[in-house]
């Protein structure tokens, strides 16, 4: 990790590329600084905050939060008295572990790498684009980057919202939406694709705060077109968020006040005061886009993000260099996550000649014995985390009530347990005390058990050697208001964690062997690139098909909204998945049976048709499930009745063809026909775009075609905004319904009739066009089966439910069992190509261990003990536990890797025999007990 | 007696993946409830033994709670 | 100014330290590479550490 890093220069060829990185002093020993805060105390000079986006003051000498990694401060030189005016120089003597260094100089680094990866981010719109509407001349108008700072428990106003003029609470809010985005006028064009979300969130977040703040967003779209995201703002709009399809004119102050002026639909204009003016500012391409495209020669494109194609939506115009995240076009936390995770395994796959020569292992300590019947020397550390905890709860008081129980041999508070330097006390504490099992009063274990139990390697201790007391989430957040209450409650949660870990053992780290094979599952676009994807790293997989022929839905696609040829490029894809010797393709074939766990699956699977039919066992280490999804034909809008009616995937086969009336001369154009609460509860999130296709495809063939689009919201995100201005240019008409007032459709001889509510016009229209054309959304492919099969859950609408919707979007909740593509959720074909790679990057990370990791909380069997009743046996969700002849006896015995440590065998064993890792009977009975032991606290 | 206001003493047994996940959620959204139970993670209510219950009425409980 | 060459075979450079950054450091550390995660703030995290609740979840964000 190189941080104050500048990128200087990038010379050679992929697979072997020198860069020259120039590292910036700190001026801080990073060695040496225990990130103890005495410094900024001391340092004089103020220093205005850009990580609190300028809201507060800190020091030259600082660190910009608690959690930042690394945890070491440094000095920042634009405003350091020594480094400007060389006077000053306190923090020197100040800092007892002597790590401030003025004589560090800047260092040249050259990197010899085989790939580049580039995550600049994206840049924030110049202040000169706010000025209209008064930012900057009023303190009341703030951008949601500042905003967001604002309501940040741990911000500067710890949480609470005031107005900047006066200090009050604000009554009356508004967001402005669209801010720097979908505006030429700074040239921004495109949309921003977060700001809709993330001013939902801000006003939902607002609204728990106090309910009875009157907050309006003003729009001119809602794009919540990700997966689940409508019902957020359905949630906001349910508690009373205001939303207005409105462009904002100006903010103009008004004594304390400010007045929004803006123009409705309709054409009116119409005042509003408020008190506090959000402004929901867009994502621009960053501030160093230029330089870095000059020293790496890749493209931009013209909003200057990283120039990439659809059927290759990470690859810059340079070999070994890929693009993820947000330079590569503006977008939310999970899809940048989830092209991370692809562009990872693009440079793994180049790469893949020299995989693991240049790493080395991380090395713990031998791990200390620790025997039974060793003296018990118990370590508790109760986390202030900030003032998240210490605001309510008596830290000091439930740190000194645990070292006075028996066998805590230490005890001590952290201001944040999990921040580097308190790692490191604990560390330090373990070793000096010779502590043998730690408690930590903090979080919730759910969170950051991993991280302290990695602590507690790193000191030479068994990583079960611990327990985790949830006295935030549990206590100070939930009893705010009754802090004595919280701070007895904690108490007696740490007493009870005590007397648990007086009985915790150490327990074995186990691994087992992986079969380095995937099975893939649907041979679409993303069943195809994931499987060639894994090739490329090495890995071989066997692709399976229900159809007759592979290539999924986008055999039904001719063109991309950018011009690509997709049957060219899907050509290109078949033919290169039937050559792969690493692909193993089977059609007609469905999964039967599956068996086994991470690493070592065994499935049946059938292929084949008719008497061809055979069932065969594939033994694999990972499943990627890629069943995709196809078009939605609702039952309405006489789709199927009438030969004028036709899907937009129709019109685009038409239009792909050569009939002379291919592009009809009217067009009427229905969106969400099927979606956003009609038939499906959700939007398909590619349909606005296919219309738009679908327009311009018509426009260059008949010029003169008219086109009317009826649409709720206009979800064009991204460049595909540029294509929405292009088709108002060219005169196609837009108008939005509401969703109480749809547009019918009716037949009258051999015409068809469409009749709708004008919103711009204020009346009712009724058009006898050539062609509609629906817009009917996605559902996935039968989700059912495979959910029942493999026992992965699926959301409401029958996609798949990924393990986290942030940070683990392509992993379910099942090891080893990946999603990509339309079982997922809608997406269009960039987004699936993406997901797919992100796919195969996870999958391929235990086929290339070759092993995977036992989790040690699973049950075990005394065999002494076991009568062989085989209750455990029929009990058992995971089928985890077998029956085996043991010197002629029956005896259970659990298969480690299956065992999700549920427990029920060993709370139904009638002999007591099976015993929970982590959980035994003697340790959850001594918390009962001390749960009863309230007389001594 | 009569007029004190009954403060029960819960014992909570949380599911790991579900109830101690949804205790977290509340405590992230600051749901506020009375601070009057305690709990033990399990890693799925089917780790409760029956006698798990009894022990913590012996133990004066007022009541149990079990969550997953 | 000081000098100093670095050879790994099989290493990647990121650009960028931010949430995407991140991620794809991770797991190409998992897929046995070695990387050279060069970011230029003091500290990795980058937009992301600055949010208080992400959408549409309401998760913390730190």
């Amino acid at each position: 990790m190189l941080t104050n890093a500048d990128f200087l220069a990038l010379e050679g060829t992929a697979g072997n590329f020198t860069a020259t990185i120039n590292l910036r002093p700190r001026y801080i020993d990073a060695d040496a600084c225990t990130a103890c805060g005495l410094c900024t105390q001391y340092c004089p000079k103020h220093h205005v905050d850009p990580y609190n986006e300028g809201l507060a003051i800190t020091r030259p000498i600082h660190i910009d939060y608690a959690q930042a990694v690394p945890a070491t401060y440094y000095i920042d030189p634009s405003s350091c008295l020594f480094l400007q005016h060389e006077t000053c120089q306190i923090c020197v003597p100040v800092c007892q572990s002597h790590a401030i260094n003025f004589k560090q100089q800047p260092e040249e680094r050259k990197l010899n790498i085989g790939a580049v990866i580039l995550s600049p981010g994206f840049g924030k719109i110049d202040p000169k684009t706010l000025a209209k509407f008064s930012y900057g001349k009023h303190p009341d108008v703030v951008t949601s980057f500042e905003y967001e700072r604002m309501t940040t428990a741990s911000g500067p106003f710890m949480g609470e919202v005031k107005c900047f003029s006066d200090g009050r609470h604000p009554k009356r809010m508004a967001f402005i939406q669209c801010v720097g985005s979908r505006d030429i006028g700074c040239n921004n064009g495109y949309c921003s694709s977060v700001c809709c979300m993330y001013a939902i969130k801000e006003a939902l977040v607002t609204k728990e705060h106090d309910p009875e703040v009157d907050i309006t967003i003003y729009y001119m779209d809602i794009r919540t077109q990700g997966k689940d995201f409508d019902a957020a703002r359905e949630r906001a709009e349910a508690i009373g968020v205001k939303f207005v399809r409105a462009k904002v004119a100006d903010v103009t102050p008004w004594e304390n006040h400010l007045q929004l002026t803006y123009a409705t639909l309709d054409g009116q204009h119409k005042f509003e005061p408020f008190d506090l003016v959000v402004l929901s500012v867009g994502l621009e391409s960053p501030k160093d886009a230029q330089k870095i495209a000059d020293i790496t020669k890749i493209d931009l494109n013209k909003y200057d993000f990283c120039a990439t194609d659809s059927f290759n939506p990470l690859q810059t115009s340079q070999q070994g260099i890929v693009v993820a995240g947000a330079f590569q076009g503006p977008k939310d936390i999970p899809e940048s996550v989830t092209q991370s995770s692809a562009a990872a395994s693009l440079a793994a796959a180049s790469l893949k000649a020299v995989r693991g020569k240049g790493v080395e292992m991380k090395i713990y300590p031998e791990e200390q014995v620790v025997a039974a019947d060793d003296e018990v020397r118990i370590g508790v550390f109760v986390c202030h985390c900030g003032i998240n905890i210490s605001s309510v709860v008596d830290c000091a008081a439930v740190a000194n009530y645990a070292g006075d129980m028996k066998n805590v041999t230490f005890y001590t508070e952290n201001l944040y347990s999990c921040s580097q330097d308190a790692q490191e006390v604990i560390k330090k504490k373990i070793k000096e005390h010779k502590l043998n099992r730690v408690v930590i009063a903090a979080c919730s274990p759910r969170t950051h058990e991993p991280l302290f139990q990695e602590t507690l390697r790193d000191a030479g201790l068994n990583r079960n050697l611990f327990e985790m007391v949830n006295i935030r989430d549990q206590c100070s957040w939930v009893h705010a208001g009754e802090p004595e209450l919280a701070t007895i409650k904690s108490k007696d949660l740490v007493r009870m964690a005590v007397a648990k870990a007086r009985l915790i053992q150490p327990l074995p780290e186990q691994t087992v062997p992986v079969t380095a094979k995937a099975l893939v599952i649907g041979a679409g676009v993303a069943g195809m690139t994931a499987a060639l994807n894994l090739a490329e790293q090495g890995f071989d997989s066997v692709l399976i098909e229900k159809g007759d022929g592979i290539g999924g839905n986008l055999q039904n696609l001719h063109y991309t909204l950018a011009g690509d040829a997709v049957q060219s490029h899907l050509k290109t894809l078949v033919d290169k998945v039937k050559q792969s010797k690493k692909v193993d393709v089977l059609c007609n074939a469905e999964l039967v049976q599956t068996a086994g766990f991470i690493g070592n699956f065994a499935s049946v699977i059938a292929s084949g048709k008719g008497k061809a039919r055979v069932e065969q066992t594939v033994d694999h280490g990972v499943i990627i499930v890629a069943t995709g999804g196809r078009e939605h034909r609702p039952d309405k809008y006489l789709l199927g009745k009438s030969k004028k009616v036709v899907t937009q995937q129709e019109l685009e086969k038409q239009l792909a063809g050569k009939a002379k009336t291919r592009a009809p001369g009217s067009i009427v154009m229905i969106q969400c026909a099927g979606s956003r609460g009609d038939d499906l509860n959700y939007c398909s999130k590619v349909c606005c775009n296919h219309a738009l296709k679908n327009i311009l495809k018509v426009k260059e063939i008949n010029p003169d075609s008219q086109i009317v689009v009826l649409y709720r919201d206009m979800r064009t995100y991204g460049f595909a905004e540029d294509a929405y201005l292009e088709a108002r240019k060219m005169g196609v008409v837009f108008i939005p319904y509401e969703v109480d007032l749809k547009p019918e459709v009716t037949e009258k001889g051999a015409k068809v009739q469409v009749r709708f509510f004008d919103s711009i016009m204020q009346e009712e229209v009724t058009m006898s066009p050539d062609l509609v054309a629906l817009s009917v959304g996605i559902v996935p492919d039968d989700t059912d089966t495979l959910s029942k099969l493999l026992k992965l859950p699926v959301t409401a609408n029958k996609f798949f439910l990924e393990a986290h919707v942030k940070l683990r979007p392509v992993e379910l909740s099942v090891s080893g069992v990946y999603v990509c593509g339309l079982a997922h959720g809608p997406k269009p074909v960039d987004e699936t190509i993406v997901q797919a790679q992100a796919a195969a990057a996870k999958a391929a990370i235990p086929l290339v261990k070759g092993y995977v990791k036992v989790d040690p909380i699973v049950s075990s069997v005394e065999q002494d003990k076991c009568i062989g009743c085989g209750l455990c046996v029929s009990l058992c969700p995971y089928g985890a536990i077998v029956m085996q002849k043991v010197d002629g006896k029956r005896k259970a015995e659990t298969i480690s890797a299956s065992c999700k440590a549920c427990g029920i065998c060993a709370a139904h064993c009638p002999t007591f025999a099976i015993s929970m890792g982590g959980f035994t009977n003697e340790q959850i009975n001594s918390q009962i007990e001390a749960f009863g032991a309230t007389g001594d606290r | 007696m009569a007029d004190q206001q009954f403060n029960p003493s819960i014992l909570g047994f949380l599911c790991n993946w579900c109830c101690y996940a949804a205790a977290d959620a509340a405590g992230v959204s600051r749901f506020q409830y009375p601070p009057s139970m305690r709990t033990v993670r399990v890693m799925c209510t089917g780790r409760i033994d029956p006698a798990f219950v009894l022990r913590a009425f012996v133990e004066g409980a007022d009541g149990i709670f079990s969550g997953g | 100014m000081g000098k100093a060459m670095n050879h790994r075979e099989g290493s990647v450079m990121i650009l960028g330290g931010g949430i995407a950054g991140i991620q794809a450091a991770l797991d190409l550390t998992e897929l046995g590479f070695y990387v050279y995660l060069v970011e230029k703030s003091p500290a990795v995290g980058g937009v992301m550490a600055q949010l208080d609740k992400t959408f549409p979840t309401n998760d913390c964000s730190l």
